[in-house]
């Protein structure tokens, strides 16, 4: 397996997947510098006492929103470096005729399959904490917000946890697609998800009666089931701000400028199903894997 | 009697398209070449790939030196060119082949002695510090051979080997063949390229519609039939129909054979032994017919293989 794993990040390596979006990433970076310079910057506060309380609750609310802002990114990028380094697992490569090379050896399947979700899980994991700690430290700079190690770690691993949950999936919808067809169907599944999380999202924040928000309710619900990795983003974000007790505090949740935040926290259980499905997902792959003719 | 290296017992593979193939039951011993032949489509990857544990057999079993097919143990003892080959594109071919040498448990130090030398073998050489990227299709499967053989396996299948090789590359894989046959190991060739298999297998089958249609000793299937011709002056359809008549014997004329400029004639018949051909030219010297030229000639693989299949269905070319 550990032949597997190596040859997956040499792979990312050597195709400058890394590279290439180590550059784009840095990029962004850049480009939120200056907006968190911006947005942060203590003069804009114009009219409050810098001091006072109504001034570090003003400094909150942007030092939030540019977490949410950068992490809205950051997901989708960790989304997609996740989807797009791992559709062709299986399909790409059979069609190719790589597989039927590599099979033969006296390598267990179920090794090869996670050795290779390993490789993408591990690299996947890494970036999304390089970039966590890159949008952190940013807004830490222009917009300090107060925040406990225990409740960033906690937000970091709800931050990666759609890596091994959209490797998984992906994968697995590679062991029954083509490469083309899994890629496709993977990007539709995720915009599902979003889709589902944005429902929610903005539906919550319109004046809409409790006869339209049932239906929405229980449409995002049900896509969130689907695809829960959104879901996910909404919970890191809860437990980054510390939503629970900052509610009865600030509006951060209910803000109509704030499209990037949400309507309900997911619960604990959310996150356990959300665990669950990427488990189901690995091991329904792993079951096709064993299974399939090359 | 030697142990029987690659047994396959009733082993069939139905896809749902009705392709794969049914019921083949073949033994090859070990050390031996064997030649699997057939038309496109006839099933004969499928049953390679089932041997090396890329496809699951439907029903019936096989074996490899004693272990089940697909198993760990079993591929221990395989090395494999398949017919539809690409290597990481991203790793020189040295990478390449030392990817596979490690996935087959060769140690670092066996691997830096065998994989310059076995690059070497195959005509790639110094090549092998580029990037498979930068490799033609013949290059890339020369490489497949050097992966399937880098784990120095006594069993080793090879799907259509130098079917992208140039008339030189192919003398080199079947000098190579040759090389593994005088080391002892059993090769199991699928080919089309059937000059190869006749100078290299032992013995053959040949596959179609998913079934074993025949099979048999390379030398024997060679002279199952003596083909004799004759070339003969003052022909004429009369002299033809009497030669047939008084030996008893299946003459005519051949339809690759035209008439020379000087009017002479080939006439074939298939024969048991030399005495039918003596009597047959006796018979034509009787007849007043002048015989130029006359002797056995010997039946290719080729023509084996055409005849075979004559008039059967072909799936590959059913589509």
């Amino acid at each position: 397996m550990t032949v597997i794993f190596g040859m997956t990040w040499r792979e990312m390596l050597r195709k400058r997947v890394v590279l290439l979006t180590l550059l784009l990433t840095l990029a962004f970076l850049v480009a939120f510098w200056f907006i968190a310079q911006t947005i942060g910057s203590a003069g804009s506060i114009a009219g409050l006492d810098p001091n006072g309380g109504e001034a570090l609750m003003e400094r909150f609310a942007r030092g939030a929103f540019l977490l949410t802002l950068g992490y809205f990114f950051g997901a989708f990028v960790v989304a997609f470096l996740s989807i797009f380094s791992s559709f062709s697992a299986i399909a790409g490569e059979a069609e190719q005729g790589v597989l039927q090379a590599m099979l033969p050896r006296p390598v267990p399947r179920w090794q090869w399959y996670l050795g290779r979700w390993l490789g993408y899980v591990t690299m996947g994991v890494l970036y999304a904490f390089l970039l966590y700690v890159a949008i952190l430290g940013i807004t830490q700079w222009h917009a300090s917000v107060p925040r406990d190690a225990v409740s960033l770690a906690e937000a970091f691993l709800l931050f990666a946890m759609p890596v091994p949950i959209l490797a998984a999936v992906s994968m697995l919808g590679s062991g029954f697609l083509s490469a083309l067809g899994n890629g496709v169907f993977m990007t539709m599944l995720y915009g599902a998800g979003w889709l589902g999380g944005m429902i929610e999202k903005l539906g919550g924040q319109m004046p809409l009666g409790a006869v339209v928000l049932a239906p929405l309710s229980k449409i995002s619900g049900l896509i969130a089931l689907v695809m829960p990795v959104d879901g996910l983003q909404g919970k890191m974000l809860a437990v980054l701000f510390d939503y629970g007790s900052l509610g009865s505090l600030m509006p951060v949740g209910a803000n109509p400028m704030n499209q990037f935040a949400f309507g309900q926290v997911p619960s604990a259980s959310f996150v356990v199903y959300a665990g669950i499905y990427g488990l189901a997902a690995l091991g329904l792959g792993l079951w096709r894997f064993e299974r399939k003719d090359l | 009697m030697s142990e029987a290296a690659i047994v396959a017992d009733g082993l069939t593979k139905q896809f749902g398209n009705g392709r794969g193939c049914r019921d083949v039951t073949i033994a090859v011993e070990a050390g031996e070449a064997f030649g699997f032949l057939g038309p496109n489509g006839a099933g004969k990857s499928t049953f390679v790939k089932m041997m090396v544990g890329l496809v699951m057999p439907t029903s019936g079993k096989g074996t490899l030196l004693g272990q089940p097919i697909g198993s760990l143990p079993s591929k221990r003892l395989i090395g494999y060119l398949p017919e539809l080959y690409r290597y990481q594109e991203w790793l020189t071919g040295e990478e390449v082949v030392r990817l596979h040498a490690r996935l087959c448990g060769v140690d670092r130090q066996a691997a830096d002695r065998r994989v310059p030398r076995l690059l070497e073998d195959v005509g790639i050489g110094l090549r092998g510090r580029d990037r498979v990227k930068h490799y033609s299709k013949g290059m890339q499967q020369r490489l497949g051979l050097a992966c399937a053989l880098v784990g120095d396996p006594p069993i080793v299948f090879l799907d259509e080997p130098s079917s992208a090789l140039d008339p030189i590359g192919r003398m080199e894989v079947r000098r190579l063949l040759e090389r593994l046959k005088a080391q002892g190991k059993t090769v199991f060739l699928n080919s089309h390229l059937l000059e190869d298999v006749e100078a290299v297998c032992d013995r053959i089958a040949l596959m179609n519609d998913g079934r074993i249609l025949r099979h048999g000793r390379v030398a024997d299937v060679l002279q199952q039939r003596l083909r004799w011709r004759f070339k003969v002056g003052g022909f004429s359809d009369a002299a033809l129909g009497w030669l047939r008549e008084e030996s008893g014997l299946p003459v005519g004329i051949p339809p690759d054979a035209g008439s020379d400029r000087d009017g002479a004639v080939w006439l074939e018949a298939d024969l048991a032994n030399e005495e039918q051909a003596g009597w047959l030219n006796a018979l034509i010297v009787e007849q007043g017919l002048t015989l130029y030229e006359a002797g056995p000639r010997s039946e290719r693989l080729e023509s084996w293989f055409a005849n075979a299949v004559a008039g059967l269905n072909h799936r590959g070319e059913r589509e």
